[in-house]
């Protein structure tokens, strides 16, 4: 305890110096948080999604949508909890360059827990939209975006034509419903009966296919074996868990892995080095007050100590106001990249660091100090 | 006169000092290399994406699309349409004096990739007859040139190298069938593409409409032409981009993140850079409290003294963006990439490392600036008292 003023009065002997390590430090960990959050955040998030939700889509994308009359069949394969559907088209609201997708659904109430990481809906909106044909959901953010309230008849113009031949689809909005998508502030729903009896084209079909299963660590087994069951039909399946998708669209970011390794690499070098050159200047500049401490009685250690106490403080100190600084540009990098998150195993990664380039810094120069001949030291030699 | 020959003396008296501060010095020079080679290799990610999806971008070729599409891929061509869109004004002619017009449809197939099996989608792309005379620069490296009305296929060797299958003579069960791999080719792009015949891929997936129409002008110029005649003719529906506006457009999500990647990470190590770099030379000047203070006793000038502190700043910042550029060069250069389902290899060129180097000067300049104006402000007898 005796030590604490002296450690403090040794770190502010230059507030300016100290002040700029700490900044550099602070800055060189706020790049580490963003950069580890980014992979940990993306992890987790696919860890998060569903095991026992799996999608069923036409195995060629973009080609033929898949028959109705699948639904049953695929109710029937063992193991199934339930089944739902969607479908959805393009249409643009009043300029070409405003694209909005309506997903359409059949209102039931397995929406509200389906994928509450992407899409959350309350049970009463769902009503309003089962009792209204023409109903639509939107979001608060597409909502501001085209001035949008409950209660308001839009129009959209759609390359999906009506029976009649009209592009132009009305809805009348009534409610609300949450997307977590980062980005894609463009979709609403609607009736998926609307949509199938009013277009021309296409009718009877479906997008995709939500199966639930009973036992999520099947996965694999049931898609494989709804794929099989309707594997030479003119409307091929292909079936995956939402985590499977995730795992695939997240990949890509995975391939940086090996960019983000060098990065921090490269921050973790120039960091230690400057560390080092600066806290050995500073012993350097100091070594007659050292040199007065032994001459008081202070021995090796107590001195040992003492520097590496310093160095200690200032990293762990300037590592959590970067980890801080990094949580507080998530929101902004989060427009940019999805998926940020600062789990505590990442703070605590960043004290081990802060703690391993404290050691590693301020050894040499400690040890430097602690060896120190009263006499040479005193006489400036 | 007079202070330019102060400047020179201080500025050889600081280099000469180098060798006694070599650690602060060369903590400057690996800050500045460290910023440097992080953000010439994350911005040659960018440059090698731009280069591979850019590299055969003419002038003279444009795509026609709905004109509500917001992407070719949305958009749809009727096929009654097509002898309309033939007839436009402004479109080269090949050497039986036909319009070089080609009608395009994708749709995205299943792939499984080489490294871990896992399936990606890849765009199958559909092409009417003419597609050598639209993209002449096609060259295929193994095999032939697909059949129209079989269900041949011919892939880019970019395919063959990230997928399974796709080596002449591999088959492909996708709809309809049998499809067999009849050729190899390079094409620069980001991405795999695999060719096939437009209306047999029509067909055999179900479709009625075509994506886009795409042709080659006459010349440049004629771009105009195209445009008025479609405005014209309100109900075509259409729409006429140039080739490079549509690349442009499908580079844009890439680009977007890369870019912003690139610059916050290399604007947070030049931060740190800086940082470092203006404690060093804090440092240094303050190692120089007495000469300088009896430099300015015998008639010194502030300005000079100022100038060259930034000037040796600078001096230290420069090599380390050299060497910062370099190791990006030797450790990415050419290196295969392939964030984001993209593929290319990245590309250190030399305008990225003009980059890093501005990037160092400004590292310098500031980082060099607060210490210099310490070292013009030292007072004189206070200095001289210093130990």
């Amino acid at each position: 305890m005796k030590y604490l003023p002296l450690l403090w009065s040794g770190i502010w002997r230059k507030p300016g110096r100290t002040a700029l390590v700490l900044l550099q430090v602070a800055v060189a960990f706020a790049l580490f948080g963003v950069l580890q959050g980014m992979k940990t955040g993306v992890d987790r998030a696919v860890a998060k999604t569903r095991a026992d939700l799996l999608i069923v889509t036409p195995a060629d994308f973009g080609g033929a949508p898949l028959p109705l009359s699948y639904l049953d069949r695929l109710r029937s394969i063992p193991g199934m909890q339930s089944v739902d559907f969607a479908d959805g088209f393009l249409g643009t609201y009043q300029k070409p360059t405003q694209p909005v997708f309506v997903l359409a659904i059949q209102p039931s109430q397995l929406w509200v827990t389906l994928v509450p990481e992407m899409f959350q809906v309350l049970p009463k909106d769902l009503d309003a939209l089962k009792n209204t044909r023409d109903g639509a959901l939107i979001t608060a953010d597409i909502g501001k975006k085209y001035g949008w309230h409950v209660g308001d008849r839009i129009p959209l113009t759609s390359t999906t034509l009506q029976s009649d031949g009209s592009g132009t689809w009305s809805f009348q909005i009534v409610g609300t419903f949450t997307d977590h998508e980062p980005g894609e502030a463009g979709f609403i729903v609607g009736n998926y009966d609307y949509l199938d009896q009013a277009r021309a084209l296409n009718k009877g079909t479906v997008r995709n296919f939500y199966a639930i299963i009973a036992d999520p660590k099947r996965a694999a087994e049931m898609s494989d074996t709804i794929d099989r069951a309707f594997g030479n039909s003119s409307n091929e399946t292909k079936t995956g868990s939402l985590r499977e998708l995730a795992q695939q669209q997240m990949r890509a970011i995975g391939d940086l892995n090996f960019l983000i390794r060098s990065v921090v690499g490269a921050v973790l070098v120039a960091l230690l080095f400057s560390i080092t050159t600066i806290m050995m200047q500073t012993i350097r500049e100091r070594t007659p007050e050292f040199a007065v401490l032994k001459t008081l009685g202070f021995g090796d250690r107590p001195i040992f100590l003492l520097v590496v106490g310093e160095c200690l403080l200032i990293c762990i100190a300037a590592a959590l106001t970067g980890l801080a600084l990094a949580t507080g540009v998530f929101p902004y990098a989060g427009k940019f990249v999805p998926g940020l998150s600062m789990p505590l195993s990442v703070v605590g990664f960043g004290l081990i660091g802060a703690v391993l380039v404290a050691l590693i810094t301020a050894v040499p120069p400690a040890l430097r100090a602690a060896r120190l001949e009263v006499v040479d030291a005193l006489a400036g030699r | 006169m007079k202070l330019a020959r102060q400047f020179w003396a201080l500025l050889r008296m600081n280099l000469a000092g180098i060798p006694a501060r070599l650690g602060l010095v060369c903590t400057i020079v690996i800050g500045v290399t460290c910023a440097v080679a992080v953000l010439v290799s994350m911005l040659a990610m960018g440059a090698g994406a731009r280069e591979e999806s850019m590299g055969a971008v003419s002038p003279n070729r444009a795509t026609l699309t709905s004109v509500d599409a917001p992407s070719p891929l949305q958009s749809s061509i009727a096929q009654d349409a097509a002898p309309l869109i033939r007839d436009l004004p402004g479109i080269r002619r090949n050497a039986e004096g036909k319009p070089i017009v080609v009608f395009q449809v994708t749709v995205f197939v299943q792939a499984r990739s080489k490294i871990n099996r896992a399936q990606i989608g890849f765009p199958l792309i559909g092409m009417t007859p003419g597609f050598t005379d639209y993209q002449p620069e096609l060259h295929i490296t193994a095999g032939r040139m697909y059949n129209p009305g079989l269900h041949e296929l011919i892939a880019s060797n970019k395919c063959v190298r990230q997928y399974t299958d796709f080596g002449v003579g591999a088959h492909r069960h996708m709809r309809g069938g049998d499809w067999l791999v009849v050729g190899n080719f390079d094409l620069t792009s980001t991405v795999c593409l695999v060719f096939g015949d437009g209306d047999t891929i029509l067909s055999a997936f179900g479709r009625n409409t075509y994506n886009q129409a795409n042709v080659m002008l006459q010349s440049p110029e004629a771009f105009a032409d195209l445009t008025n005649a479609l405005k014209a003719n309100p109900s075509l529906h259409l729409k006429a981009q140039h080739e490079a506006e549509i690349f442009a457009q499908n580079m844009q999500q890439l680009n977007g993140i890369l870019n912003f990647v690139s610059y916050f990470v290399g604007a947070i190590m030049a931060l740190a850079a800086t940082i470092g770099a203006a404690n060093s030379l804090y440092a240094i000047v303050d190692g120089r409290r007495r000469e300088l203070a009896i430099l300015r006793a015998v008639g010194f000038n502030s300005a000079p003294i100022v100038a060259s502190v930034v000037s040796e700043s600078i001096l230290l910042a420069l090599p380390g963006a050299l060497i910062g550029a370099l190791v990006a060069w030797l450790l990415f250069n050419g290196l295969l990439a392939s964030p984001f389902g993209a593929s290319f290899h990245m590309a250190v060129t030399p305008s990225l490392a003009l980059l890093g180097l501005g990037w160092a000067l400004g590292i310098g300049l500031i980082g060099g600036l607060l210490p210099a104006l310490r070292a013009a402000r030292v007072p004189v007898t206070d200095a001289m008292r210093a130990t």
